[in-house]
């Protein structure tokens, strides 16, 4: 019994999450609308989260992703006001998280300065120099092409509902793209397999000839580049930048790959258990403010659904029967 | 003097049998070595002495009056303390510190009294002869040897009175106690033990060290499935017999018959330099099984990390006719396969499934052009392996960290053979290895040999060396002394050879 709670409790408990707001809000919730809708709020973090395992399987994680969102949206939307084209700007801010990426990557891997470390010290620079490159403001309104906003409005006809059409948005078609390829990347590709070597034991996995520092650098500028991405797809959703609009998502990302660890069997991160665990947080935030519950109670009952999913599974303890 | 009665235990998990009629006996002023191979039975034996785990059934009697097991508290009030390989200590705080972790500080008006712990701990560490132990040294700076000698010495200290019910400590269980230590820490820890025994305690050994016991043990238990299988007093018997007890096999079966190689080298190594070494040379024909001598310090796992690329090295280093790279990435890309000393820590991968630690070299064998895993080539390569050599586990899927240290060792073995290597690097490949599972490993090592493969051994066993090897090179201080063929050779004139200018 005690085992089932411990392998099943926060599945059933995602789902009960869900089977509540169904009967607490029996006409917006669980209707087509509302969950494309929270699809979309949540595909930015999805983009994040799912990047973020790749650190996290390799035993690392990255706090700068918050901070480099913001960053790369300043840096395009930056770009922007001088006249660059769309692309090469969108290009330019998706190269930024890379280069950020390679540099908390190169400080982990290569220095073997602690990922706490490095990355908090990398999330302070890419914020500062984020108001450096805005002057601490924010750019909108016709800075910001309306091919971008066209972009985050846009999506794939599904139906109607009543008279109007359902959409399944672009944003989380970009998060779906993310999750696949992510997906196959860590489950198919050896590339994955050996990143998950390096987290089980990354002194054994280098004696057996898995070259460690490049590819945890490499999982690193992933990320980087998923921390940008998530940032250009905000920024095309609210049609504006500004240098501190993508920090909520670093404790989120964190949060969800945590709860995602917590349904997987073996208790490591998995891609599509980060997805679960993206999808809970946007299960809760939607649902609970729908039901008007103060935003800052939310935070703690959020705070509180995170704990208890991680205490009855096995993974804060790391319960590893030795002999 | 306390004496401690075991009989008919029994244990089971589930299905599994772990002890079936085990008995143990152990009387203060002897030291008794308990044997037997791995899954035998001796962990949980000493689990249940522990108060780890509870008898389904049997008796435990001390001076005859029933003793109630079960936590680990009745233990240490039944005066058991038990030092096991992985020693649980704080680096960062100093050694009598570290002694008091289970004891009162003393104290002065409230406060912690320095000098009077210090001197507490000098003294517990004096009966022991371990006076060279500064007891403000913090307890990082201390080798594994004297760590444990710390953790014995933390017996020593006095009940506080508040325990003064309590008897003081008598019986002493070390499970594995030499695995981590050198051969002088292996001395002073054995001199440690005479002390205690001196004093009337009573010391449960339990180690596959067969030198050691015969060396230490007054009698010698051992344990086969989970039963008890004799009883004996080391001075009538032997390792023969000790061998034939666990196993039901005779020693010399433990080697098979040597088989003659080639001469064409498959490796050449000049003028090797790395941390730990100068000016090694040797060659290493095809189907050669090369042994590596030497004391401990003398270069011999040393030789095999500057081989496989783990240390910065200089010299010309020849495999078939092609440089031999430099990182283990490059090794064994190009045929070398390694097998390393420290299996935990730089072996396997334990929370993860068996099957990833074997398949890890392999990978890039494993997948399409695009990087994509083909995953049923990859379970067919583990199958294979797994049953190559003779793994024990229910799938692989099944954790590294579920399986006998034997087993553990035989993965890293299943990894190492695939793929036919030219060389085969094994450092210490029978350590913390039961008797059963060393053979299943000898015979691997030679097969390996006849198929073509060059084998290189570094290992402290002599006996191994000797049994296995057509040639051992003698390693002192970071140089290749001599090289000796093993026909004809005797464990005293290689132990010699190794002292060499020092002895």
């Amino acid at each position: 019994m005690a085992a089932f709670v411990k392998r099943y409790g926060s599945l059933f408990g995602m789902l009960a999450i869900v089977v509540v707001f169904w009967i607490a809000l029996p006409d917006t919730f669980m209707t087509a609308r509302n969950l494309l809708n929270i699809s979309q709020q949540v595909a930015m973090l999805t983009v994040v989260a799912v990047t973020m395992t790749l650190v996290m399987v390799t035993g690392d994680f990255d706090l700068s992703v918050g901070s480099m969102a913001s960053l790369a949206a300043v840096v395009a939307a930056v770009l922007f006001t001088r006249d660059w084209p769309l692309g090469a700007a969108l290009a330019v801010a998706l190269a930024a998280g890379v280069a950020g990426g390679i540099a908390n990557g190169f400080l982990v891997a290569v220095l073997g300065i602690l990922p706490f470390v490095a990355t908090l010290a990398t999330l302070t620079m890419f914020s500062g120099a984020a108001f450096v490159f805005s002057g601490g403001k924010t750019i909108f309104g016709r800075d910001i092409p309306q091919a971008l906003s066209d972009f985050a409005r846009a999506g794939l006809p599904l139906g109607t509902a009543g008279d109007k059409p359902l959409l399944l948005p672009a944003l989380t078609l970009v998060a779906l793209g993310m999750t696949a390829l992510v997906w196959l990347l860590l489950e198919q590709t050896t590339y994955g397999r050996r990143l998950y070597a390096i987290g089980g034991n990354a002194e054994a996995a280098r004696m057996a000839g898995v070259r460690v520092r490049l590819l945890r650098l490499s999982a690193f500028a992933v990320t980087g580049f998923g921390a940008s991405l998530a940032g250009l797809m905000y920024m095309a959703r609210v049609a504006s930048a500004n240098p501190v609009q993508g920090d909520g998502l670093m404790l989120s990302a964190i949060a969800a790959v945590f709860l995602g660890m917590t349904v997987t069997r073996d208790g490591q991160p998995h891609v599509l258990a980060t997805v679960a665990g993206v999808l809970t947080l946007g299960v809760l935030d939607n649902g609970l403010t729908q039901l008007q519950v103060d935003s800052y109670v939310r935070q703690v009952l959020v705070g509180a659904i995170i704990l208890a999913a991680v205490s009855s599974s096995a993974i804060g303890r790391k319960a590893l029967r030795l002999r | 003097m306390p004496h401690l009665r075991v009989t008919d235990l029994e244990k089971s998990f589930g299905a599994a049998r772990a002890l079936d009629r085990a008995a143990l006996d152990l009387r203060g002023g002897e030291v008794h070595a308990l044997m037997g191979e791995n899954g035998a039975g001796k962990s949980t034996l000493i689990r249940i002495l522990a108060g780890l785990e509870q008898a389904d059934a049997g008796r435990v009697t001390l001076d005859d009056v029933p003793l109630r097991l079960g936590s680990p508290d009745a233990a240490r009030a039944a005066g058991f303390r038990f030092l096991h390989q992985e020693l649980h200590v704080i680096p960062a705080l100093g050694v009598a510190e570290n002694m008091h972790l289970s004891h009162p500080y003393p104290l002065r008006f409230g406060l912690v009294d320095w000098p009077a712990l210090r001197a507490a701990a000098a003294k517990a560490l004096g009966r022991l002869g371990a006076g060279h132990i500064d007891p403000s040294a913090p307890m990082g700076e201390l080798g594994a040897g004297d760590q444990m000698l710390v953790r014995i010495a933390a017996t020593l200290l006095p009940e506080p009175a508040t325990r003064a019910t309590t008897p003081a400590p008598w019986a002493y269980v070390f499970d594995e106690p030499t695995a981590s230590l050198t051969g002088d820490e292996a001395a002073r820890l054995f001199a440690a033990i005479a002390r205690l025994k001196a004093d009337g305690a009573g010391i449960l050994y339990v180690s596959h060290r067969m030198d050691e016991v015969m060396a230490l043990a007054d009698r010698i238990t051992v344990l086969r499935d989970g039963a008890h299988v004799a009883t004996r007093n080391r001075a009538v018997t032997s390792r023969d017999e000790i061998i034939h007890d666990m196993t039901g096999r005779a020693m010399a079966d433990l080697f098979p018959p040597h088989v003659r190689h080639a001469d064409e080298p498959v490796l050449t190594v000049r003028d090797l330099s790395a941390p730990g070494l100068s000016g090694v040379g040797f060659d290493l024909a095809r189907g050669e099984i090369l042994g590596l001598a030497g004391l401990s310090g003398a270069g011999r796992g040393a030789v095999l990390r500057a081989l496989i690329g783990d240390l910065p090295r200089r010299g010309h280093l020849n495999l078939d006719g092609t440089d031999l790279a430099d990182t283990p990435a490059g090794a064994w890309a190009q045929g070398v396969a390694y097998v390393p000393r420290e299996r935990r820590s730089q072996g396997v991968m334990l929370a993860r499934a068996l099957g990833e630690t074997i398949a890890l070299p392999h990978l890039a064998r494993l997948s399409t052009r695009f990087g994509l895993l083909r995953h049923r080539a990859q379970a067919a390569l583990v199958r294979h392996l797994a049953h190559e050599v003779r793994l024990k586990a229910s799938g692989p899927a099944q954790p590294v960290a579920e399986l006998s240290g034997g087993n553990q060792q035989k993965v890293l073995f299943a990894r190492a053979l695939a793929g036919q290597p030219r060389v085969l690097l094994l450092d210490e490949p029978t350590r913390g290895v039961d008797v059963g599972a060393k053979f299943d490993i000898y015979a691997l090592i030679r097969r390996m040999a006849e198929s073509g493969t060059g084998v290189i051994v570094a290992s402290s066993d002599l006996v191994e060396l000797i049994g296995l090897c057509t040639r051992v090179a003698v390693m002192d201080r970071g140089r290749i002394a001599a090289i000796l063929p093993t026909e004809g050779l005797t464990e005293a004139a290689l132990l010699t050879a190794c002292y060499g200018k020092e002895g």
